[in-house]
């Protein structure tokens, strides 16, 4: 099976290396970045399945950094992380394409079980177009 | 925004006030009684201008009519007289006899004469008719004899004579052939009085004679005697005729009598003055009475005026003050909800400053289990001790994410937003806020919740206002009291389609005039400094906006009972759209709802 490739952007630097130590202790690949311009350097050179997004950041902030992604690369899964203060912009945030948010502090486990959620649909979703694009190619072939 | 309830603040609003009482009263004095008083004033004297010049027409008439009845009767008179000495010749009226006939022709229709005579050229008498003895008299040396041979007909004035009686006469001169001869009658001076003094106007008012030296001809009422010497300088009176008011500021220095007014006029022949006169406070008696009544009324109105201003501005002032003192508590107010809103923002921002570091405690917690496993020979004692620290630390990191989650959701609640509410959680959450207080004041929270409670429609955010003032009256109420407890129970009311709230203290109860006021905004029993008098009243205002009921019953001593009523689903459903209306107060529920 694929490994997921998964993003994680926290200015909060110790959280960040946490949960991305955790991360990777269970099989995922992780990259940390701790800003929302490099995440998206980051996102033009690996095709991340899941990107990890703190909408509370210095500079470009969480929302901003979401639509830049979802512009770039529609298929990336994005999990919002964000304050209970915040949780409107998680909405926000879901309306503009996140698959879901959870809020700060977050059992690991949960964040886990997020990730995978997101890494799973993100499967489904590729396999979806695939199928599509093999029907296509058939139904091509047949005319 | 002054706050001005303090001690030192109460003295300068209060002199304010009294400088603004003065203010209006001042305004609004000078603004009514200037108009009325020039008004007043105006008529006064337009009305005194207005019957004085009544009186003077009065007074002129009366003189006017007087001089010329007196005329009239002194030319019959002396028309008489050149009657008898054009138709008759000197011869004739010698005769004794004859001359009686011709007196009683000529007094035949009153007794205007007193004698007539026929007086020759040296000055006696030839003929005479009459009371006195004068048939030896000789009056070539009289003046009237003189002035009578050089003018031809001579009225005299008033003169004693032989007779040494006051009387006039009136003189012609005849002549038979080149001899002059003399028609001589004495005009009954009783009969002229009458003319003149019987005028009578009032007490003081009276009419008389003076010639042109000043002597008296008829005897005034009151201020002299026939033939003697009038007071008043005829010199006066230089016009034909005129009323003038004598004395006092007219004439003061002439006129010693009291103030009069005096008509005069003067008669042709003789050159007499007839004088009408009265006490000037008699003739305008009445005048000065409705000027008496104009002014007592004018004063009783100023009076009237002063007493409803004042009283009116002082109701102003008290209406103005009970505005002030109520804009003060709603400063107040302002300035608590103010503190309130700025106590949200903090809270939100500690909330949330923790919660990070929170989450990395979390984070290393699991890092260390995750560690913990891959350790290989750890002795399972200590492992398990290890774990269970673990875990503890995690429990009480999820207590402390409750904390924080509900201060950020208390820091939610000043929007005003309607939303499905979960009334038991919500209830519980409220008395978890308040149960602290309560337990120091050896207060317990009962919760009688009915189970599986329809959520209703509501505003929490105005619902949990509702909930904090009552519970925190609720628990105020048990002051000087050991312990207590504080009922809080709901029920399904089906036939209203909406669910019952009750909440019951244990406290000291309300006493029953004041069960009725106690919804009146500013109403409180508080100490000064500690309640606003607002919180039932607004309490009832949400609690009818959100359709619901809201009443009391207490009894001293005993307790007392708030039951509440709110509908399922108010009538004005004034949900907004978008994500957080369709949420519910739990997060999970919230969650599911905003990812569909």
């Amino acid at each position: 099976m694929k490994t997921a490739r998964i993003l994680l952007v926290d200015d909060e630097v110790a959280f960040a290396n946490n949960i991305a130590k955790l991360i990777s202790k269970r099989g995922f690949e992780v990259k940390t970045v701790y800003d929302g311009e490099s995440a998206i350097r980051a996102m033009d050179e690996i095709d991340f399945d899941v990107v990890v997004l703190d909408l509370k950041m210095p500079g470009l902030d969480g929302l901003s950094t979401l639509k830049l992604i979802k512009t770039k690369k529609p298929e990336v899964e994005v999990i919002i992380l964000t304050g209970h203060g915040s949780m409107e912009s998680g909405i926000d945030g879901i309306e503009m394409g996140a698959f879901d948010f959870i809020m700060k502090p977050v059992r690991f486990d949960d964040l886990h079980e997020k990730i995978r959620e997101a890494f799973q649909r993100k499967l489904v979703q590729e396999e979806l177009e695939e199928n599509d694009r093999l029907t296509d190619a058939f139904m091509r072939k047949m005319d | 925004m002054k706050e001005v309830k303090s001690p030192n603040g109460e003295k300068p609003r209060e002199k304010h006030y009294s400088r603004l009482y003065r203010k209006f009263v001042l305004l609004t004095l000078i603004s009514s009684l200037v108009p009325l008083l020039l008004v007043g004033w105006g008529i006064y004297i337009y009305y005194s201008n207005f019957s004085r010049d009544r009186m003077n027409i009065y007074f002129q008439g009366q003189v006017e009519s007087h001089r010329k009845i007196i005329e009239l009767f002194l030319s019959e008179r002396t028309h008489d007289l050149q009657l008898i000495g054009q138709t008759h010749s000197l011869d004739y009226l010698q005769k004794e006899s004859n001359l009686r006939k011709v007196f009683s022709v000529i007094n035949r229709q009153g007794q205007y004469f007193t004698d007539l005579g026929v007086i020759g050229e040296q000055g006696r008498h030839l003929a005479y008719i009459g009371p006195y003895n004068l048939m030896d008299k000789d009056y070539s040396q009289t003046f009237w004899f003189k002035e009578l041979m050089k003018k031809g007909i001579f009225i005299s004035d008033m003169f004693l004579g032989f007779r040494n009686d006051p009387h006039f006469i009136i003189a012609l001169l005849g002549f038979e052939g080149e001899r002059p001869w003399i028609l001589r009658a004495s005009i009954n001076t009783e009969y002229l009085r009458s003319l003149v003094e019987n005028v009578k106007i009032g007490n003081t008012g009276e009419a008389y004679l003076v010639n042109q030296t000043g002597i008296f001809q008829t005897s005034p009422r009151s201020s002299g005697k026939i033939m003697g010497s009038s007071p008043l300088p005829v010199s006066l009176f230089k016009e034909d005729s005129g009323v003038r008011i004598m004395g006092r500021d007219g004439d003061q220095s002439r006129w010693p009598l009291s103030r009069q007014i005096v008509a005069y006029a003067w008669l042709k022949e003789p050159h007499w003055l007839l004088i009408v006169k009265q006490d000037y406070s008699e003739a305008l008696r009445d005048v000065n009475h409705a000027n008496q009544a104009t002014l007592i009324f004018l004063h009783l109105s100023l009076l009237g005026i002063i007493i409803i201003t004042a009283v009116i501005t002082r109701t102003m002032i008290k209406i103005i003050q009970k505005r002030d003192r109520e804009s003060d508590q709603l400063n107040k107010q302002l300035m608590q909800a103010g503190k309130l809103a700025s106590l949200g923002e903090l809270s939100a921002g500690v909330a949330h400053e923790i919660n990070n570091p929170l989450a990395i405690i979390l984070t290393e917690n699991q890092v260390i289990r995750d560690s913990l496993e891959e350790v290989p020979g750890l002795d399972e004692a200590f492992r398990r001790e290890l774990m269970e620290s673990l875990s503890q630390i995690d429990t009480q990191i999820q207590r402390c994410t409750l904390i924080t989650h509900n201060l950020l959701r208390f820091s939610r609640r000043t929007k005003s937003i309607i939303e499905m509410v979960d009334l038991n959680a919500f209830l519980k959450e409220v008395t978890q806020l308040m149960d602290g207080r309560a337990r120091g004041m050896g207060v317990q929270f009962l919760m009688d919740l009915e189970k599986d409670l329809q959520p209703i429609l509501s505003d929490p955010s105005q619902l949990q206002q509702v909930f904090l003032n009552l519970i925190t009256n609720a628990i105020d109420a048990h002051e000087g009291r050991p312990s207590g407890t504080i009922r809080i129970s709901t029920r399904t009311d089906l036939q209203k389609q909406g669910v019952e709230i009750v909440v019951a203290d244990t406290g000291s109860g309300i006493p029953a005039h004041n069960l009725e006021r106690i919804f009146d905004p500013f109403f409180t029993t508080k100490p000064v400094g500690k309640g606003t008098g607002l919180g039932l009243s607004i309490s009832y205002s949400i609690i009818k906006k959100l359709e619901g009921e809201i009443s009391v019953q207490s009894e001293m001593a005993k307790g007392t009972r708030f039951t509440l009523f709110l509908p399922f689903r108010p009538l004005t459903d004034s949900r907004r759209n978008g994500p957080e209306a369709l949420g519910q107060t739990s997060f999970q529920d919230f969650r599911k709802e905003a990812k569909k």
